[in-house]
């Protein structure tokens, strides 16, 4: 909303143009375009199958999405916020680089009191036994790392679902 | 930490078994397979390491198997996520492609993130009551009214403590301890009432007489517990003592009016007299008028009036007691 009345404001104003000196050529300039593209899938030839976390860009949490890590930091008169939220991250960063390319979707993270429950969905790309390792390996690292106990409940889809093909 | 059957994984390298059966009936509860081509069983080929070698078995979701009667608190016995292979629902969550429907469960992110209460259904929650029932304890039978639990715990103390999602356990809030007692509990006669409601201030609430006193300057609510009733001790106390200072309390710090030697009494006094002189009526004692009943009746009328503000059977009362005094009955 106020990208939007910044770019209608910024196409009234005439353009810029660097004072024409004697004996110089003069630069075109078009006015800048200000669009947010924080999380957003642009819409192609109609070939890119996204999910239904892809397809909606952030504006849409809390009207057609959820929230992908739940924890009480943020509500009102609690602390420590911040630090869920650079735990998050990491925790995600790390299950990106322990799945190569298993990931069907985000993970998940909810915080029950101490412990982190870490909700993937995974692709059946690995045998079994290599999953079975990975999973036991990042739930026992992350528990050292943050001294909690996480947990971490997977399931498997053969492919991850689409939503649409933008 | 996780269970890891070794054995059955190994058995299951050497042998040729399908190996997402394998994975489901392992003690590893928590690796579902969710399917949407059920009935397919490929045939099991040896592994030979390399990932195009691998099978793709579809073996039904659990629900299938479920019956309409099972015991659902085993499916759910703890709070989990979402698992669309064990929950026998047909749901559909999300916001629909135009012209469609919202997307099916299996592989649904929506329904997972959401907290969902699968294992509290009111059969979980009847056994989870009766597995408490063993720890609880009667509650005292002589302590059957509010009335005798304040006879017999007058003072009440409240602190509250804070659960949040974290690997912290502290909160600041939590040190802080209020303390409730209402003063006709405790021992006071009507100085030492009037000097601790003065002393405590806007502590004190006039309408539920309840002496409220919170405490939070100490880093430990076993601290702050102490010093509160600490506080309420020394309040007791000094209550109960007269200090020198006390005998120069003037008629502004008076909590309530007082008829007795004030400019109230001293008119009313000077004015019934001057008026018995004009009369030419014998020589009247104060005590006499004081103790006259026209008199008694305008100082109830000044006390109400002073004490409780002005309502309408207190003004009237007033007035009907100035004209008994003065003697006026034509007015109406």
């Amino acid at each position: 909303m106020a990208a939007a009345m910044a770019v209608r404001a910024l196409r009234a104003l005439p353009h810029i143009r660097i004072p024409a000196l004697p004996a110089s050529c003069s630069l075109h300039t078009t006015p800048p375009r200000l669009k947010t593209r924080a999380a957003r899938v642009r819409v192609g030839k109609g070939d890119k199958a996204v999910t239904y976390e892809k397809a909606h860009p952030p504006h849409y949490i809390a009207h057609r999405k959820g929230w992908l890590s739940l924890h009480t930091g943020n509500l009102d008169g609690e602390r420590c916020a911040a630090q869920r939220a650079v735990e998050d991250s990491f925790v995600r960063r790390f299950l990106h680089g322990t799945f190569p390319g298993c990931l069907a979707d985000e993970a998940v993270l909810k915080r029950r009191s101490n412990s982190l429950l870490v909700c993937l969905l995974l692709l059946r790309r690995l045998p079994p036994s290599k999953l079975c390792f990975l999973l036991g390996y990042a739930e026992t690292l992350l528990s050292h790392l943050y001294k909690c106990p996480v947990r971490i409940e997977a399931q498997t889809v053969p492919d991850a679902a689409v939503y649409k093909y933008l | 930490m996780f269970q890891f059957e070794k054995q059955a994984v190994a058995e299951n390298m050497m042998s040729a078994e399908i190996y997402y059966q394998q994975v489901v009936t392992s003690s590893w509860g928590s690796l579902n397979t969710s399917d949407e081509i059920s009935g397919i069983h490929t045939v099991s080929t040896r592994r030979r390491g390399r990932m195009s070698q691998l099978i793709r078995s579809h073996i039904p979701p659990r629900t299938e198997r479920m019956a309409v009667d099972q015991d659902w608190s085993s499916v759910y016995p703890t709070a989990a996520a979402f698992k669309p292979a064990s929950v026998p629902l047909p749901i559909r969550m999300g916001y629909p492609v135009k012209g469609g429907v919202p997307p099916p469960k299996e592989g649904n992110l929506e329904l997972i993130k959401i907290p969902n209460f699968l294992h509290l259904t009111p059969p979980a929650i009847k056994k989870h009551c009766a597995a408490l029932r063993d720890f609880c304890t009667e509650w005292p039978s002589a302590l059957d009214g509010d009335e005798k639990c304040e006879q017999h715990f007058p003072v009440e103390i409240e602190t509250v403590d804070y659960v949040s999602a974290g690997t912290s356990i502290r909160n600041p809030k939590a040190r802080i301890v209020t303390l409730r007692v209402k003063l006709s509990n405790l021992n006071l006669d009507d100085h030492a009432k009037k000097k601790l409601i003065k002393l405590v201030g806007k502590r004190y609430c006039k309408d539920t007489d309840v002496l409220t006193i919170i405490t939070d300057r100490c880093p430990l609510r076993r601290q702050n517990y102490d010093y509160g009733i600490h506080l309420l001790t020394v309040l007791y106390h000094e209550s109960w003592k007269t200090e020198a200072w006390e005998s120069e309390k003037t008629e502004e710090d008076m909590e309530e009016y007082i008829w007795e030697n004030s400019s109230s009494q001293k008119n009313a006094l000077d004015t019934l007299l001057q008026i018995k002189a004009t009369e030419n009526v014998s020589n009247v004692t104060k005590e006499e008028l004081l103790a006259s009943e026209v008199v008694r009746n305008y100082r109830n009328s000044v006390i109400a009036l002073k004490n409780e503000g002005e309502t309408e059977s207190n003004m009237s009362q007033y007035k009907e007691s100035v004209k008994k005094l003065l003697n006026i009955q034509a007015l109406p």
